[in-house]
């Protein structure tokens, strides 16, 4: 466990690191003591984002996958867990039935779509445009359901208004609500602490869990698919099977966040399949570093909480200034901020080389 | 036999570049193919690791018709290969690259012992940690080959390995065939290079427009008549004659 | 009758459509690999600069002839700055191109507004047999026809259409042989997003135009790109274009507009997952399947003559 945690492949490690960021753990939890609850509304939308960056990080970074369908899985999460919750409306495992069927609705459609591309052979552009052009597809799909026949169990579509808003407060969404026993519940809101605290503790744990797994043998494997898959497969590897493992996980992560924003605002619209909402993802993982799953997290925290600083002061430029961030990256930076230090460390490491090449000769 | 092949047939467009081949190996052998360019040594490489599926024909391997599989569900039967693109992964390091094709057989303290043991042998050990494009264009291609074995295949297939080698390069290269066919591996190498041919010296098989043109000892094939015709032309042949 | 003349008036609307929305995208994609994401904001801007144009008190036609200007001006500055830089890394093209429409969109909508004047259209209606057809959109059909044998032309017949051939399949040879691969790349790249500017300023004839609208453009011109494949531009783009009309229009008539969408879409991933390098290739598949079919037929025969 210990080699799986502290391997080769997700960069970062030996006590350093590991102290640094139990240390910015620790410091992030002292955080709903600092601030007002507006803010902490906040900064739970931006921890939600997280699941999605890193599935986009391990598809795109891992496995050489640019899916940009994540925005796809995300929605379905999302709706599904509506669906399901609104449906389930009188009983206290709503929220959490929502969860499940959020994740399940979108690995069975990861793996469908996934069927259709990496089994059709399909690959680079090819699969990112089949899967962009099923997202919005979809969206064009969910703007038409307004009319009151359009629904799933007692959840209307509700068309371009989104779930939940259809018969007025008929239909509400829950927020999370976990049964404590006895009848109670707990529901937890998405302005509260006990919201923070849930997203912190998934986001550890999932950290560590997809660490370990891009460490494992899995993960090796999936480097060989990314640079090669031709050679990867005379190796002996199903190359297929792997990359629709991959997305079905990918999957998963998005319908998390997913499922965890209709839970934080109680509402969903068609919007979130649309095109602004998929690139988002894209310009995070993009800028901090798609081969780390560590950056993806940083890099979507700290892009979203940068691009609403820039939205309060500098009202409609900040999808401008995200659009040519991201052609800036592309161009001067491809591999992320993160290959700065990996080049540092290069140089670094040259050096120290040549100074004890030049202590033995002296 | 190890590996049959029965009237094995590819037309690609227009062209026919496997023409209905009987071709087979057996288990511990070594063989070689050559053949001018365009003579399909290449898509017959191809139609043996399923890189491309043949049109008509069949493919026994071990008493089991492979025809229709996978490139990796043939890897798994036993089944290795060498690309004449040297078959690394350039990006990832010569540790890594090794890893993939040990790790499938083994795990844990085994597999770093064996990684180390194989990168020894191919006399890259200090290499471990460097990005396999840092290598020499020749060790990179030992590494190939060595990735390739390193699933113990009772079949190896390489495509032209001492492509862009020096002399002693490939010299070195004949030894490492020499010593993995007495390990019991069946090896066919489809090659270009002459010299390595005459090297290696081993049954060989001379391609022509899809078809087997002939085949036999390596001392049969350098004096037949027609295969000197083929690859020097007539007036090429009077020359050499003279 | 009727209903005969009315489905073929819908199926060449949708060819128009089809053919229309992704002719620009088309040429960049099957001369470069590159899959263009701001084809719908090059025809964003086509749009605009008609109108800005029709306001500045040109004549229509010549209104359109800016919005073209604007988007092809707009298409080789980007070539230059940024395309170009990514030549054969086909993912980073993507998603640059993908940055570059976030800003051309958010660009125009802060810069310009959320929408501007729309032009008018002097097309009428025509009545045959008792039937109403809108002369634009028969026209929209006739300029789909024109611009796809103007562009087979071009390919066919001219200097740049041979050497822009031969850099498609054949990079490296044609460079050899004294093609200047990156003008041929420029000039491709500045003519697609010329195509898509005239097509979103000919769109903007009957709609609105606001920042946003290429981008109900764009899912359809990638779905025929797609589909089409990269191998025959010309032949590619109009068997596409022809396929997925006709199952679109065939919905659309049997069901409703949503369905049409929905099974065009259906066929496109059908189709992508039986070939995944185009329609073309599928045909060919299919054809010799059927070629294949009928010779062992043939060939059984002739095998049990012989071993009798």
């Amino acid at each position: 466990m210990r080699e799986l945690l502290n391997g080769r492949i997700e960069p970062g490690k030996g006590p350093v690191f590991w102290i640094v960021g139990a240390l910015l753990v620790i410091g992030m939890l002292f955080l709903p003591g600092l601030v007002g609850r507006y803010t902490l509304l906040n900064f739970n939308s931006f921890l939600l984002m997280v699941f999605l960056a890193t599935g986009l990080a391990l598809l795109w970074g891992f496995c050489g996958v640019l899916s940009l369908g994540q925005s796809a899985f995300f929605g379905i999460g999302g709706y599904a867990y509506g669906i399901v919750a609104i449906n389930l409306a009188d009983s206290p495992w709503a929220s959490l039935a929502g969860v499940a069927g959020g994740i399940v609705a979108a690995v069975v459609f990861a793996a469908l779509l996934g069927w259709l591309t990496f089994y059709g052979h399909l690959r680079g552009v090819y699969v990112s445009i089949v899967t962009l052009v099923v997202t919005l597809v979809i969206e064009s799909f969910l703007n038409q359901t307004a009319g009151p026949q359009w629904k799933i169990g007692t959840a209307h579509l509700g068309g371009n208004n989104g779930l939940g808003r259809f018969s007025g407060a008929a239909e509400n969404i829950p927020s999370l609500t976990i049964p404590t026993g006895g009848g109670n519940s707990l529901v937890i809101s998405g302005s509260s602490p006990t919201f923070y605290y849930v997203l912190i503790g998934l986001i550890v744990f999932t950290y560590l869990l997809l660490r370990a797994l891009v460490n494992s043998r899995f993960g090796v494997a999936l480097a060989a698919v990314r640079e090669d898959p031709d050679r990867a497969e005379t190796l002996g590897y199903d190359i297929r099977l792997l990359q629709s493992m991959t997305f079905c996980i990918g999957a998963a992560l998005a319908a998390m966040s997913g499922l965890l924003y209709v839970a934080w605002g109680n509402f969903i619209t068609p919007s979130v399949f649309g095109v602004t909402a998929n690139v988002l993802p894209v310009i995070w993982v993009a800028v901090a570093g798609r081969k780390s799953l560590a950056a993806a997290i940083l890099g979507a925290v700290v892009l979203q909480w940068g691009a609403q600083q820039l939205a309060i002061s500098g009202g409609e430029w900040a999808l401008i200034v995200q659009g040519a961030l991201l052609v800036l990256v592309v161009l001067l930076l491809p591999e992320g901020l993160l290959s700065l230090r990996q080049q540092f460390s290069r140089m670094r490491d040259v050096r120290s080389n040549s100074l004890k090449s030049q202590s033995r000769q002296g | 036999m190890l590996l049959s092949v029965e009237k094995l047939f590819k037309k690609f467009g227009g062209v026919v570049a496997c023409d209905n081949v009987d071709w087979s190996i057996g288990s511990g052998e070594t063989q070689c193919i050559i053949g001018p360019n365009g003579a399909g040594k290449s898509t017959f490489f191809q139609l043996l690791t399923g890189r491309h599926a043949a049109d008509h024909g069949r493919i026994i391997f071990k008493g089991g018709d492979i025809s229709r599989l996978p490139p990796f569900a043939r890897a798994n039967r036993g089944i290795a290969m060498k690309p004449q693109t040297l078959g690394v992964f350039p990006e990832l390091t010569v540790e890594h690259n090794m890893r993939l094709t040990l790790q499938r057989h083994m795990s844990g303290a085994a597999l770093r012992d064996a990684i180390e043991a194989r990168l020894a042998d191919l006399d890259l050990a200090h290499t471990l940690n460097r990005q396999a494009r840092e290598l020499s264009h020749g060790q990179r291609q030992w590494l190939g080959l060595g990735m390739a074995i390193g699933s113990n295949p009772d079949l190896l297939l390489l495509d032209e390995p001492t492509a862009g080698m020096s002399t002693a390069e490939t010299q070195r290269t004949v030894d490492l065939i020499h010593r993995i066919g007495a390990t019991g591996t069946a090896v066919l190498v489809v090659e270009h290079d002459m010299a390595f041919v005459r090297q290696l010296a081993v049954p060989t098989t001379v391609f022509h427009q899809g078809r087997i043109f002939a085949s036999g000892t390596l001392s049969d094939i350098e004096t037949n008549l027609d295969v000197q015709r083929l690859y020097l032309g007539k007036q090429g042949v009077a020359k050499l004659r003279n | 009758m009727g209903d005969i003349i009315s489905f073929a008036y819908q199926y060449a609307d949708s060819f128009a459509l089809l053919a229309l929305s992704s002719i620009g995208l088309v040429i960049i994609f099957g001369m470069m690999g590159v899959i263009n994401m701001a084809h719908g904001e090059f025809m964003m801007i086509g749009a605009f600069g008609a109108s800005f144009g029709f306001q500045w008190g040109l004549p229509l036609s010549l209104a359109i002839v800016t919005g073209v200007f604007a988007a092809t001006a707009i298409g080789l500055l980007l070539e230059r700055l940024v395309i170009r830089k990514l030549y054969g890394r086909l993912l980073y093209s993507l998603v640059a191109t993908w940055g570059i429409s976030l800003v051309l969109s958010q660009g125009a909508l802060v810069l310009i507004g959320p929408s501007v004047p729309s032009l008018p259209n002097p097309f009428g209606t025509v009545s045959v047999g008792g039937m109403n057809f809108s002369v634009y959109r028969l026209f929209l059909v006739a300029l789909a026809i024109a611009l796809i044998v103007t562009l087979w032309a071009l390919m066919r017949f001219t200097n740049f259409g041979l050497h822009a051939r031969a850099t498609m399949t054949e990079p490296d040879m044609a460079e050899a042989l004294g093609v200047r691969t990156t003008r041929i790349y420029m000039v491709t790249f500045g003519l697609g997003a010329a195509l898509a500017g005239f097509a979103g300023a000919i769109f903007g004839l009957s709609a609105q135009i606001q920042p946003t609208f290429g981008a109900a453009y764009t899912p359809i011109a990638f779905i025929v790109v797609v589909v089409a494949g990269s191998r025959n531009i010309i032949a590619g783009l109009l068997a596409s274009a022809l396929v997925l009309a006709l199952v679109k229009t065939s919905f659309t008539v049997g069901f409703n507009i949503l369905t049409g969408y929905v099974a065009m879409l259906v066929t496109a991933l059908i189709i992508i997952r039986l070939s995944p390098t185009g329609i073309l290739d599928l045909i060919g598949k299919l054809k010799a399947l059927a070629s294949r079919h009928r010779s062992s037929t043939k060939g059984t025969s002739a095998e049990e003559t012989k071993n009798a």
